[in-house]
């Protein structure tokens, strides 16, 4: 992954109307030994629904901070952070003041953390938070009140409840949603969500799911969805990428991840999944575990556990290779994993008879 | 409210080991001074709930955060009291037990059901190693056992959960481990007692993806090995069908304090009969691309309701599309529709009156 120019780039991934663009993006601790992010290209399409999915420790928060320029210190990000606001527009994330800075985060790209029961302050109500974000960024309060009540309304809140209520009198459900509108308070072109959904029971995961595809009409906000929970965000995105021990090993669109994925890494997700319609004896577990940081093998990174793996693994890292359609993958074998490794859902036959169930 | 049946070729004798009938447990909130001689709120987190548990046997409980699975799960193993009804264990009442009415001893009953909490990295000491951590329960219930003995039946037993080399990983501390090694640490805990239920509380739901299957495997095999009963409780539909499936036992799904449905995993599943599971299996993430789009959610709100005061009727009346007037007046009793399946839903009687009654208008 060295070449990067955009005429490379570009078309490769299949983003023709990038909003943000990631070029070798490093995060270091420790005086640049140990990597958290190792050398990360990609872009997101403007209004696009693009899902991350890695494992814990496989650095997909650190992505999802570096797109902020929020890397908590003493980590050290490099690389090229490029926002476009519109598509002639370029600006360069890392290179802001720290006035420009704020404005960019929130009011530009606006973030949603893991756990919504602390993101909020337990001594204060739910709408002063909204009110002390208008102020710090110098908005109009009645106004921006009201819109943040279409907001809390359009996620099926009741607006005057929540925003008079502490945190604690609302459910975990409810703080979350409350917390997304929160985040588009500004109206951010860029949402970017980190395991949003966590620690929610399914039903209630699955209903924000269904809100975040509405509020993403309404509002043309391009989302980044960053979870470890690969079935629940296919069923949202348009676009995925999967991280593999800090680097990026396949992107491509929904269908082609889920149904036609070149790396082994994906594909063995995948198989280990409990899946409802998927016959109970073909869910597998991953063997082995991924490597640490500070022992990221030489080659590819997940050669040690991959059962296709060679020499030539454990001795070149993949570059990303084209496979069609904007689909793009980092291994030396995708073929022969696209042939051999087998994918254990049933299509088809799993489809039909959920639509039938619920009729 | 109907009893369960007892199901599958596992249960050796008649007798279930576990037996739970009508339980209540009712928590009153703190009233302030000022409210001290009004009505207090009751939140009735578990109401009316019978269900039996055989040897070797699994239940797997699914439904919402609040919906009281929890509370039930820990009636079961005799943590929590209930506010009315009996817990059995093989055919003694615990809490009469407890009070020293039986002829067992309740040290007995209390070492044979144990519990694997939800988050591993909470649930052990941050101070001790997992030698030392593993030792206490051995030290207090066989104080004649010598150290060396003690060290060999945790040794083996880590083994037993896949933690290799045992020497390595009994002389580390909890923040030394991952998830997925705590939760087996956990595991091994449970399994130190020789007990006849695990209760398993969203054990593998702190865990990532792909590790989940891996973790249920594991208490699977020892399951068959030491004889194990499980009570499983989940969120996840799709894992709760895994477990109960290869475990050879029932899904129990809840809502707002009762068992609305009960039944083979499979049959639920494919064939489910109350509104609310089919909400549940809409909920389960699906990996088939024709059915990965979002589709519209089978019930008409989206917010549980408040537990303090529950809609009348079927508790899922304000929520369920396919609610009636007659829903909202009666609450409908656990009936069996096939071979050890079971809901509670006016319309699995195809002569109720719900067939007449009008439909609900929000």
């Amino acid at each position: 992954m060295t070449t990067t120019s955009d005429q490379l780039h570009r078309p490769r991934d299949g983003v023709s109307d990038p909003i943000l663009e990631v070029k070798n993006a490093k995060v270091t601790y420790d005086g640049g030994e140990t990597y958290v992010l190792d050398n990360v290209t990609f872009s997101i399409e403007r209004n696009e629904i693009l899902g991350v999915v890695g494992e814990s420790g496989s650095g997909k928060s650190m992505l999802a901070s570096a797109l902020l320029d929020a890397i908590p210190a003493p980590g050290h990000l490099s690389g090229e952070v490029l926002y476009h606001p519109d598509q002639n527009t370029t600006v360069d994330v890392l290179e802001f003041t720290d006035s420009e800075l704020m404005e960019y985060r929130w009011a530009e790209v606006s973030m949603v953390f893991q756990g919504a029961m602390s993101s909020f302050n337990p001594t204060m109500k739910v709408g002063a938070h909204f009110k002390d974000t208008l102020k710090a960024h110098n908005r109009v309060v009645p106004e921006g009140l009201d819109f943040a009540r279409e907001l809390l309304s359009d996620l099926y809140l009741d607006p005057e409840r929540v925003l008079d209520s502490y945190p604690h009198e609302l459910s975990g459900g409810m703080q979350q949603r409350a917390l997304i509108a929160l985040s588009l308070l500004l109206e951010p072109e860029v949402l970017v969500m980190d395991e949003p959904t966590a620690a929610l029971d399914l039903l209630m995961q699955r209903s924000i799911l269904l809100l975040l595809e509405e509020i993403k009409e309404k509002y043309d906000v391009t989302m980044v969805f960053i979870t470890h929970d690969l079935p629940l965000v296919a069923s949202l995105a348009d676009r995925m990428a999967v991280m593999y021990a800090f680097e990026l090993v396949e992107a491509g669109p929904r269908d082609q991840i889920i149904g036609d994925s070149g790396h082994p890494y994906t594909r063995a997700l995948l198989n280990s999944t409990p899946n409802i319609d998927a016959p109970l004896e073909d869910m597998q577990p991953i063997p082995g575990k991924s490597p640490a940081p500070v022992n990221v093998p030489a080659g590819c990174s997940y050669a040690d556990r991959c059962p296709l793996a060679t020499d030539t693994c454990r001795q070149d890292d993949p570059v990303f290779e084209d496979i069609g359609d904007g689909h793009i993958v980092a291994c030396h074998h995708w073929q022969q994993a696209t042939e051999e490794i087998e994918l254990t859902f049933n299509q088809d036959e799993g489809g039909e008879s959920v639509e039938g169930e619920l009729r | 409210m109907s009893r369960l049946e007892n199901r599958g070729p596992n249960s050796v004798t008649d007798e279930p080991l576990i037996s739970v009938e009508d339980v209540k447990v009712h928590f009153e909130k703190e009233r302030s001074l000022f409210e001290m001689f009004s009505e207090p709120d009751v939140v009735k987190a578990v109401d009316g709930v019978s269900v039996d548990i055989g040897e070797n046997d699994v239940l797997a409980l699914v439904g919402e955060s609040g919906c009281g699975k929890t509370t039930l799960g820990k009636t079961i193993i005799g943590l929590q009291k209930p506010s009315a009804g009996t817990i059995s264990y093989r055919g003694r009442d615990i809490w009469e037990t407890k009070a020293g009415n039986t002829d067992l001893s309740f040290a007995d009953i209390r070492s044979s059901l144990q519990i694997i909490h939800q988050d591993p990295g909470s649930s052990l000491n941050p101070n001790r190693r997992i030698v030392e951590t593993l030792s206490e329960p051995i030290r207090l219930t066989h104080p004649a056992i010598t150290a060396g003995e003690r060290r060999a039946r945790i040794h083996s037993l880590l083994e037993r959960v896949g933690m290799t080399p045992a020497r390595d990983f009994a002389s580390r501390y909890p923040h030394q481990l991952s998830g997925g090694e705590k939760q087996r640490v956990a595991l091994a805990r449970a399994l130190l007692m020789n007990p006849d239920v695990i209760l398993a509380d969203e054990a593998i739901s702190a865990l990532d993806v792909s590790l989940r299957v891996e973790m249920m495997d594991l208490m699977l095999d020892l399951q068959e090995e030491f004889n194990t009963s499980f009570v499983f409780i989940s969120h996840d539909l799709s894992n709760a069908r895994y477990f109960a499936e290869h475990g050879d036992g029932r899904v129990g799904v809840m809502y707002l304090g009762n068992l609305v449905e009960v039944g083979p995993p499979e049959q639920l599943i494919t064939d489910p009969q109350h509104p609310y599971t089919e909400v549940l299996r809409w909920a389960t993430p699906n990996l088939a691309l024709d059915a990965t789009n979002a589709s519209e959610p089978p019930m008409r709100k989206i917010d549980i309701p408040d537990p303090v005061n529950p809609p009348s009727g079927c508790r899922f009346h304000t929520r369920c599309p396919k609610a009636r007037e007659a829903c909202t007046q009666l609450q409908p009793e656990l009936r069996e529709v096939s071979d050890s399946h079971q809901v509670a839903c006016f319309r699995s009687d195809p002569d109720h009156e719900y067939w007449e009654s009008s439909e609900l208008e929000d």
